[in-house]
């Protein structure tokens, strides 16, 4: 009963750390590590490419950070969910449940938010 | 390979869809439904057994979906910027972001649905489960628009 207890705010919490700690990365670029899919390469951390001569050089090496900003948002969150799991029941039953949607539909805004740059071409 | 790759993950998102929707509908259709009618034969579906293949099945769409993401990134992206399509891909950035968040929910939807505990309200395993379907009707509708954009000739 006590570990299905703990499993239950585990879970509580990752899903909602997740969406925060998601939305964190997203906005200041900390992806925990960046893929050159063309090159077969992982890299630690977040490159951006500093080419101002050839700028079509990170057009033909093509970076991806989602995997790395999902990374860095999984890891958070379990520090996270593995703190509400071993603290007290009491110290997180006052917590209003309803932050389990919200924070996932506030994060998901965020991301729109985030996005429309692209909307601005 | 990323074709068959491709199609795998649309099926997979095809089976998801009809689970998550059927379970969002039973939850939100009304519990006093006449027997006979539509919502009333959604309601006598029991929705928590939905619950376990629907996690299932967007652990492997989402799986699939960023092996995937890579053949994206470096075949079709470069076409559709060169093309001009940036709102097309913002939509895509879009999906891609609701997907991993919707991915970090699996585990509490999971418990909502087959572990409910009676001072729990209801309404966050509503929420989760229409929150999960939006996600999954915009990762289906907007990987298939993406996917066929030169088919439809915008």
């Amino acid at each position: 009963m006590t570990s299905s207890q703990s499993f239950r705010r585990f879970a509580f919490a990752y899903g909602m750390a997740f969406a925060v700690l998601y939305v964190v990365a997203l906005k200041l670029d900390l992806a925990l590590f960046t893929v050159y899919p063309s090159l077969g390469v992982v890299l630690l951390g977040t490159h951006h490419s500093r080419d101002v001569v050839a700028p079509a050089l990170a057009f033909l090496a093509p970076a991806m950070y989602w995997y790395g900003w999902a990374a860095t948002a999984a890891l958070g969150a379990l520090m996270f969910a593995l703190i509400a799991a071993v603290v007290p029941e009491r110290w997180t039953r006052r917590l209003w449940q309803g932050w389990l949607w919200v924070a996932p539909v506030a994060a998901m805004a965020a991301c729109v938010y985030l996005t429309m740059p692209w909307f601005r071409y | 390979m990323a074709t068959a790759l491709l199609i795998g993950h649309g099926l997979v998102a095809v089976a998801l869809l009809g689970a998550l929707t059927h379970q969002t509908l039973a939850t939100w259709a009304p519990a006093h439904a006449r027997p006979g009618s539509f919502f009333g034969r959604f309601r006598a579906v029991p929705s928590a057994a939905f619950a376990n293949a629907i996690v299932v099945l967007y652990a492997i769409s989402a799986i699939l979906g960023a092996v995937v993401y890579p053949y994206f990134r470096v075949d079709v992206r470069p076409a559709l910027e060169q093309a001009g399509h940036w709102q097309a891909l913002g939509l895509f950035d879009i999906k891609e972001h609701f997907a991993a968040i919707g991915l970090a929910l699996l585990p509490a939807y999971w418990l909502c649905w087959r572990q409910p505990r009676a001072d729990e309200p209801a309404r966050a395993r509503t929420a989760l489960t229409s929150i999960l379907a939006f996600i999954v009707w915009w990762s289906f509708l907007i990987g298939h628009v993406t996917n066929n954009i030169k088919g439809f000739g915008l």
